[in-house]
C-alpha cells in the first residue's frame, strides 16, 4: 500500500510529460490533412428525419436536403433562375397542365453500408418519389405517419391528377389546373428524389421505415453515422454526376445551445457555426468571418385561434397593439432586421407597400381588451422556439421582451419552450395559446408565404399552427394562382394581407438576414437565399487549426498595433 | 432579593454564551458573521433600496458594463443585461430568492428536522432500527441528485425546487438530532435529572437542548450553503426559478448567451453565490472552531 | 470474509428492490397514463395500449404490476424514450461509459491531489500552510461548479487555447463503439489516426474532470487532514517516534499507510458527490454522458427517461459504493466483523 502511494507522486510528472508530448503530437501532418480534408459544422438542433419530403423545418431542411438529395429542377444565380438539376430540360404545354421532364442518365444513388444501387437514377425514382406523396394507396404513403406537410398545405395531391413515365429518362406531370407555383414548388428542397431500388428492397425486408431514417439519395454527401443529438456524419459521395465536393469528410456537430456554439466557434472546434450570436465578439476575431445572407423570412407571433381567449378577433387585436415592435428589432435583431407590416418582405415582388400596419398603442390595447370583455386582463401562455432561426435569433429575449409589454395592459404571460422537435409536435396539436414561430421561404413566389402559412389546408395538418381557416383569404391565394397575370395576382395578394391585418391570426415582426459565422480558412458558398445551407461548394485552404499558428496572427497584430 | 445578589457570583455562562464568546474572538468567523447578517439585511430589505425594479428593462441602456468600466454609467453601478434591466437591482432582488429562500428552508426543515429526530431519540426497537436504515440510504444520495429527482416530479419552478430542498435536508435534521439527542441522553446530568422525576420532554427541553443547540446551528450553516448551491444550480440548470424571476443562478444562464460580450452577467452571479457561500461557511467553521475549543477548555 | 460478502450481498438485494419500487412509482407519480410512463410509448394505438396493459399487467394487482415492471427490467427493456421514441436501454449503454470515464478520471484527479495535500496539511498542523490549505479547501468548496466550468473554459479554451471546451474527443476522429469507454475503443480500433485521437480525447477530458475533481479534492483534503492528524497523535507512533525512527520513516512507513485506510471508507459516500457534480459539468462542457442526457429529459418531461435513468445511475453509484466497502475491508480486517450497513 504504502509503496503504490509513494509512487504517485513520481508518475505524476511522467503523466503530465506525456499528455503534453501527446498534445504536441497533435501537429504531425496525418492530423493536419485529416481536418484539411473536413470541415465541423456546429448546428443548432437534430433533424426530425432524414427524408426532406415528411418535414419543413429548416434545421431538417439544413442537415439533409442539399446535402443528400437533389430535386428535378433548382433555382440558380443571382436572379434565381429556374434551372436544371436531376432534369436536364424540361417543357410545359401552353394550357400549363402538362409538364414533360427529361431527366440525366448519368446520376448514380449513394453507395453505403446499407444499400448498394444496381441501376443508374432514373424516371422510376421519380415516380416512386412522388407517388408515395400523392397516392394515398401506395406502399409507402403511410410510412413514417403519412404527413408531407409542404404539400399537403400546397394541395398538392389535388393539384397534380399524375405522374406518368414516358420512358426510362422522361416523366409527365399531369395537373388539374394551371398553377404558377408548380415549378417553384417541384425547385423546393422538399421535392427530393429517393431512391425506388432502395424503396423496394426495404419493401422485401418488410423494414420500409429506414428509407426515412438511413437515407440514399443522389446529394454530393452520403451518410455515414447518425447519434441523435449529437452529431450528423457525412462522407463524400464519389461517384456524384457533377463534379464531386471537395472536402472528403463533414461532420454537423449538434449543438442546440447557443453559447456552446459559440464557445466551440471560439476555440476553434468547429469551422461553420449556424446562427451565431455576439456578432461584435466574431467581428473583433481575425481568423473568424462573420457573413450574413438576405433571406426571405417572416418572424411572428401566432395566436391560437382555436382557444380562449384567442377565438375573439378584438383580443387578437389588443394583443398585437401592445407590442412594441421597433423595441423588438432592436433588442433581439440588433437592429439587423426590417420591421414587417405583413408576412411579406420588401424583397418580394408581391410586396404591397399600402398594407396597412397595425401600430403600437397600449392605450388601445387597453380599450379593445375591455370591449372584448377582459377589462381585468387574463393569463396566457407564449410558447418560445428554443433554437435560433433567421427569422428569430432569440425567441426567449423576445418573450420576454412581449412579456414585459403585455404586463402594462394586465395580460401576464408565462413562458413555455421545449426541445426543438417535441415544441413543434407539440404545436401542432394545437397544445399552445400562442407562440413565436416563422417561416422561411423556400423559393421566391409568394405563395410560399401565404399557403404553407396560413391557409386552411395548412391548419388541417398543423402546419399552420394558428389554426385560423377563413374562406375569404383561402379563395383569393386560388385566384392568384390560377392566373399568370403578374399586377392581378399582385393585388390579390395585397387584399390576401389586408384580411390578415384585419384578422391578426399572427402579429408579423420583422424580416431578418441569416447570419453564419466561419473560419477564415474555410472557403465556398454555403447559404442560399432558399431553403437549405450546402456544403457542396466549401472547401478548406491552409491549416490554421494549429495551436502555435492560431497565436501567431495575434501575437504580429499585438506588435504592429 | 437578596437571595439573587449572592448566587449572581456564581452565574455561570450558558454553553451558547460560551461559545458566542469564542468565536468573537475569531475575527475571520467574525467577519463571515458579519457579511451573513448584512446578506440577511439585504434580503428582507432588498425591495426597498433597490435603486431599480429587477423585471421591468430600460431598453435605452442595453448591456451597460458596470460604472467603473471606461463605458459604464454611474447610475447603473454594476451595468445592466440584454434588456437593460439594473443588474445591482437584480442582484439585490436575487439574494432574497437565492440567499433567503435557502435560509428560510434551512429553518423550516431544523424544525421539521428536530421535532421529528427528539421524537424517534426517544423510540427504540424495530421501529428506530428501520428509521435507522432509511435515514442511511437518504443520506447516502447528494443533496443535489435527490432535489433534482423532486424537481424532476413536481416540475420546474422555483416553489418547487424549495419544497424539493426542504425534503432533502429534513432527513439530515433528524439524523443530527436523533444522534445527539441519544448521546446527551446518556449522560450523567440527565440521570440526575430523571431521578427527579423530570419528564422525557421536560428533559429534552431544559437539559439537552441547549446542549445540542450549536450542534444543530453547526449543521445548519452547512446545510445552508449548500442550500445556496442547490439553488443556484437548479436555477442554472432551468429547472428552478423561472424566468425572469432574478435568481442568482437563473441570472447567470440568462447572461451566459452574451459571456463573451457582457461577460460581467456572469462574473456577477458568481460572485455573489460565491460571496453568500463563503460567508455562510466562515460562519460555520467559525462555530465548529469555538465548539473544538470549548471542548478543549 | 464471506459473511461480510454475503451480507454486502442482501444489502445490495435489499437496495436494488427498493430502487426498483421507487423508480417504479414514480411512474404513478408523473402525469399522464401509468402505462405509458412505463413504457414511453406516447403514439400508441388502441391496440398496442391494450398490448402494453397486458405485459405491465396494469389490469392485476399492484403487486403484480410491479413484478412485471421488475420483469421488464431484468430483461433490459426500459421502454423508450417519449422524445426520440427510440430504446432507452441503447442511449443509456451509449452514454453511460462516458459519464463513467469522465467521474473515475475526476476521482483519481481528486485523491491524487486531495489526499497529499491533506498530508501536508496536517503534517504542518496550526502552521501557515496548514491554514493556507485549508483556506484554499473552503474556497474550492464554496464556488458553484457551473461558474467553475465558465471560467475554465473562457481562460484555458478561450484566452489560452490550450484546451477543447466541449465533447469527448473532436468529432473529425471516428471511433467504433465497442465499450463506450472513449480510451479503451480508441486503443482497440483500427484507425490511422489512433494516437492522435488518443492525445486529442485525453486533451478533451483533462478540463472537464479537473473542474468535477475540485470540491471532491477539498473534501479529501480534510478527510486526510483528519485522518492523518488522528494517525500521529496514536500511540504506536508515538512508540515508533521513541524508538528513533526519523519522521520521514514514521510518515511513509506507518502514518499514510493508516490514514489512507480511514480514506478509502469515505470514497463511495464522495463519488454520489462526485456525479452529482458531473451532471452539471456534462452540461457545460457538452459531454456526451447520462447527465447531460437526464437533464435534458426533465427539460422534455420524458418521463420514462428520467424515470430509467435515475434508476441506473443511482445503482451506479451504489455499485462503486459496495466496492470500495469491499475494498476497505480487504485492505482493513478490523472492518469485516461487526460494520452495518453504513
Amino acid at each position: 500500500m504504502a509503496v503504490s502511494t509513494m509512487s504517485f507522486k513520481p508518475t505524476l510528472p511522467l503523466l503530465i510529460s506525456a499528455f503534453v508530448s501527446l498534445l504536441t503530437g497533435c501537429n504531425e501532418a496525418n492530423k493536419l490533412s485529416l481536418s484539411e480534408r473536413s470541415i465541423i459544422y456546429c448546428s443548432e438542433g437534430s433533424p426530425e428525419t432524414f427524408n426532406p419530403q415528411l418535414s419543413t423545418s429548416g434545421t431538417t431542411t439544413d442537415a439533409i436536403a442539399k446535402q443528400l438529395y437533389n430535386s428535378l429542377i433548382v433555382y440558380k444565380g443571382q436572379n434565381n433562375i429556374l434551372g436544371p438539376s436531376l432534369a436536364k430540360d424540361w417543357h410545359v404545354t401552353r394550357d400549363g397542365k402538362k409538364i414533360t421532364f427529361y431527366l440525366r442518365q448519368d446520376v448514380r444513388f449513394h453507395q453505403t453500408s446499407y444499400f448498394t444501387p444496381t441501376r443508374l437514377f432514373n424516371a422510376d425514382d421519380v415516380l416512386f418519389s412522388f407517388n408515395r406523396i400523392l397516392d394515398k394507396s401506395h406502399a409507402f404513403h403511410q410510412v413514417s405517419g403519412g404527413q408531407y406537410p409542404f404539400f399537403q398545405s400546397n394541395e398538392f395531391s389535388e393539384l397534380v391528377e399524375k405522374v406518368e413515365k414516358i420512358n426510362d429518362f422522361t416523366v409527365r406531370f399531369i395537373l388539374t389546373r394551371n398553377d404558377s407555383s408548380f415549378l417553384a414548388n417541384l425547385a423546393t428542397d422538399y421535392a427530393s428524389i429517393l431512391s425506388a431500388e432502395y424503396g423496394e428492397k426495404l419493401f422485401i425486408e418488410n423494414t420500409p421505415h429506414k428509407i426515412d431514417i438511413q437515407p440514399i439519395g443522389t446529394g454530393p454527401f452520403k451518410l455515414k453515422d447518425y447519434r441523435v443529438g449529437s452529431l450528423i456524419r457525412f462522407y463524400r459521395h464519389d461517384l456524384y454526376w457533377q463534379e464531386k465536393a471537395k472536402i472528403e469528410q463533414l461532420v454537423f456537430d449538434i449543438s442546440p445551445s447557443k453559447t456552446s456554439r459559440l464557445t466551440k466557434l471560439l476555440a476553434k472546434e468547429c469551422d461553420v457555426s449556424s446562427y451565431p450570436i455576439a456578432h461584435e465578439k466574431i467581428a473583433e476575431r481575425s481568423d473568424l468571418l462573420l457573413e450574413s445572407i438576405t433571406s426571405l423570412n417572416v418572424g411572428y407571433f401566432g395566436f391560437n385561434t382555436k382557444k380562449q381567449p384567442f377565438d375573439n378577433k378584438l383580443v387578437r387585436k389588443a394583443i398585437s397593439l401592445a407590442i412594441n415592435k421597433q423595441a423588438i428589432i432592436d433588442t433581439v435583431y440588433h437592429s439587423q432586421a426590417a420591421r414587417a407590416k405583413s408576412i411579406l418582405p420588401k424583397t418580394s415582388w408581391a410586396y404591397d407597400s399600402n398594407t396597412p400596419e397595425l401600430g403600437y398603442d397600449p392605450v388601445r390595447a387597453k380599450s379593445l381588451l375591455e370591449v372584448a370583455g377582459y377589462p381585468q386582463g387574463f393569463t396566457m401562455d407564449l410558447w418560445a422556439m428554443p433554437v435560433q432561426r433567421a427569422y428569430n435569433p432569440n425567441a426567449v429575449t423576445m418573450a420576454k421582451l412581449i412579456q414585459a409589454d403585455l404586463k402594462k395592459i394586465g395580460v401576464k404571460v408565462k413562458i413555455v419552450s421545449y426541445e426543438w422537435s417535441t415544441f413543434l409536435r407539440r404545436l401542432s396539436l394545437g397544445e399552445h395559446q400562442s407562440f413565436l414561430l416563422g417561416w422561411n421561404a423556400d423559393n421566391p413566389e409568394p405563395d410560399n408565404f401565404f399557403t404553407p402559412m396560413l391557409s386552411c389546408s395548412a391548419s388541417e395538418n398543423g402546419n399552420n399552427r394558428t389554426f385560423w381557416c377563413n374562406e375569404e383569404f383561402d379563395q383569393l391565394l386560388q385566384k392568384a394562382l390560377k392566373t399568370t397575370n403578374m399586377s392581378k395576382r399582385k393585388s390579390y395578394y395585397a387584399q390576401a394581407m389586408a384580411i390578415i391585418s384585419e384578422e391578426m391570426p399572427l402579429l408579423p415582426i420583422a424580416h431578418s438576414k441569416r447570419f453564419q459565422a466561419r473560419g477564415t480558412d474555410v472557403e465556398g458558398d454555403i447559404l442560399s437565399t432558399f431553403g437549405g445551407i450546402s456544403f457542396y461548394h466549401a472547401s478548406k485552404t491552409k491549416p490554421t487549426s494549429e495551436p502555435q499558428n492560431l497565436n501567431e496572427p495575434n501575437k504580429s497584430k499585438k506588435v504592429s498595433n | 432579593m437578596a437571595r439573587e445578589k449572592i448566587y449572581l457570583e456564581e452565574v455561570f455562562p450558558s454553553p451558547f454564551m460560551q461559545l458566542w464568546g469564542i468565536f468573537r474572538k475569531t475575527p475571520v468567523a467574525m467577519a463571515g458573521f458579519c457579511c451573513f447578517i448584512f446578506l440577511i439585511l439585504l434580503a428582507i430589505f432588498a425591495p426597498i433600496i433597490s435603486p431599480y425594479s429587477p423585471v421591468d428593462g430600460n431598453l435605452e441602456m442595453i448591456l451597460l458594463p458596470p460604472a467603473w468600466h471606461p463605458d459604464g454609467d454611474v447610475s447603473y453601478l454594476l451595468g445592466t443585461d440584454e434588456l437593460g434591466r439594473d443588474m445591482l437591482s437584480r442582484l439585490m432582488y436575487g439574494t432574497s430568492l437565492t440567499f433567503g429562500l435557502s435560509f428560510i428552508v434551512v429553518i423550516f426543515s431544523l424544525v421539521i428536522g428536530v421535532v421529528i429526530g427528539s421524537l424517534s431519540a426517544l423510540t427504540r426497537g424495530i421501529k428506530s432500527s428501520f428509521l435507522n436504515h432509511f435515514l442511511d440510504v437518504v443520506l447516502s444520495i447528494p443533496s443535489l441528485l435527490l432535489a433534482i429527482i423532486i424537481v424532476a416530479i413536481l416540475g420546474p419552478g422555483i416553489s418547487n425546487t424549495v419544497w424539493a430542498i426542504a425534503i432533502v435536508f429534513i432527513p439530515q435534521f433528524i439524523h443530527i438530532t436523533r444522534y445527539a439527542v441519544k448521546e446527551e441522553f446518556r449522560k450523567d446530568y440527565v440521570l440526575a435529572s430523571r431521578l427527579d422525576g423530570a419528564s422525557n420532554f421536560r428533559i429534552l427541553y431544559y437539559s439537552v437542548f441547549p446542549n445540542i443547540v450549536e450542534r444543530l446551528m453547526s449543521q445548519a450553516t452547512l446545510a445552508q450553503s449548500a442550500a445556496i448551491l442547490d439553488i443556484a444550480t437548479l436555477g442554472f440548470l432551468g429547472l428552478g426559478a423561472q424566468i425572469p424571476l432574478p435568481e442568482w443562478g437563473a441570472i447567470l444562464a440568462n447572461g451566459l448567451e452574451r459571456f463573451y460580450i457582457a461577460p460581467w452577467t456572469v462574473y456577477l452571479p458568481g460572485l455573489a453565490i460565491l460571496f453568500a457561500v463563503v460567508a455562510t461557511n466562515l460562519v460555520g467553521e467559525g462555530i465548529r472552531h469555538a465548539l473544538k475549543l470549548r471542548k478543549e477548555n | 470474509m464471506l459473511t461480510f460478502t454475503l451480507r454486502r450481498i442482501s444489502l445490495f438485494i435489499f437496495t436494488m428492490l427498493v430502487l426498483t419500487l421507487l423508480s417504479f412509482s414514480l411512474s404513478f407519480l408523473f402525469p399522464g397514463d401509468t402505462v405509458i410512463n412505463h413504457s414511453g410509448q406516447i403514439n400508441a394505438t388502441a391496440s398496442e395500449l391494450v398490448q402494453l396493459n397486458k405485459a405491465y399487467q396494469m389490469d392485476k394487482s399492484i403487486v403484480d404490476q410491479y413484478g412485471a415492471y421488475l420483469t421488464h427490467i431484468l430483461n433490459g427493456d426500459f421502454g423508450q424514450s417519449m422524445a426520440s421514441q427510440s430504446p432507452i436501454r441503447n442511449e443509456i449503454i451509449e452514454l453511460l461509459p462516458a459519464t463513467i470515464e469522465l467521474s473515475l478520471v475526476a476521482l483519481l484527479i481528486a485523491m491524487v491531489v486531495g489526499i497529499p495535500l491533506g498530508f501536508i496539511a496536517a503534517i504542518n498542523h496550526n502552521k501557515a500552510s496548514d491554514n493556507v490549505i485549508l483556506s484554499l479547501a473552503m474556497l474550492g468548496y464554496s464556488i458553484p461548479v457551473f461558474w467553475l466550468g465558465l471560467l475554465a473554459i473562457l481562460v484555458f479554451s478561450i484566452g489560452l487555447g490550450w484546451l477543447p471546451s466541449a465533447g469527448q474527443i473532436s468529432l473529425l476522429f471516428e471511433i467504433k463503439f465497442v465499450t463506450g469507454i472513449q480510451f479503451i475503443d480508441i486503443l482497440l480500433s483500427d484507425s490511422p489516426y489512433k494516437w492522435q485521437a488518443f492525445s486529442n480525447a485525453s486533451a478533451h477530458i483533462i478540463l472537464p474532470a479537473c473542474v468535477i475533481a475540485l470540491a471532491p479534492a477539498t473534501i479529501f483534503i480534510r478527510l486526510s487532514r483528519a485522518a492523518m492528524i488522528e494517525v500521529l497523535a496514536a500511540s504506536y507512533i508515538r512508540a515508533a517516534r521513541a524508538k528513533g525512527l526519523s519522521f520521514q520513516q514514521i510518515i511513509f512507513r506507518h502514518a499514510i499507510r493508516n490514514a489512507l485506510i480511514k480514506i478509502i471508507r469515505h470514497v463511495g459516500l464522495q463519488f454520489a458527490n462526485l456525479v452529482t457534480i458531473a451532471m452539471v459539468t456534462e452540461v457545460i462542457f457538452s459531454w456526451p454522458g447520462i447527465g447531460r442526457w437526464l437533464i435534458e429529459s426533465i427539460y422534455q418531461r420524458d418521463y420514462t427517461a428520467i424515470q430509467s435513468g435515475l434508476l441506473v445511475l443511482s445503482c451506479f453509484i451504489f455499485i462503486i459504493h459496495i466496492l470500495t466497502d469491499f475494498i476497505y475491508a480487504a485492505l482493513n480486517p478490523l472492518a469485516r466483523g461487526n460494520q452495518h450497513g453504513s
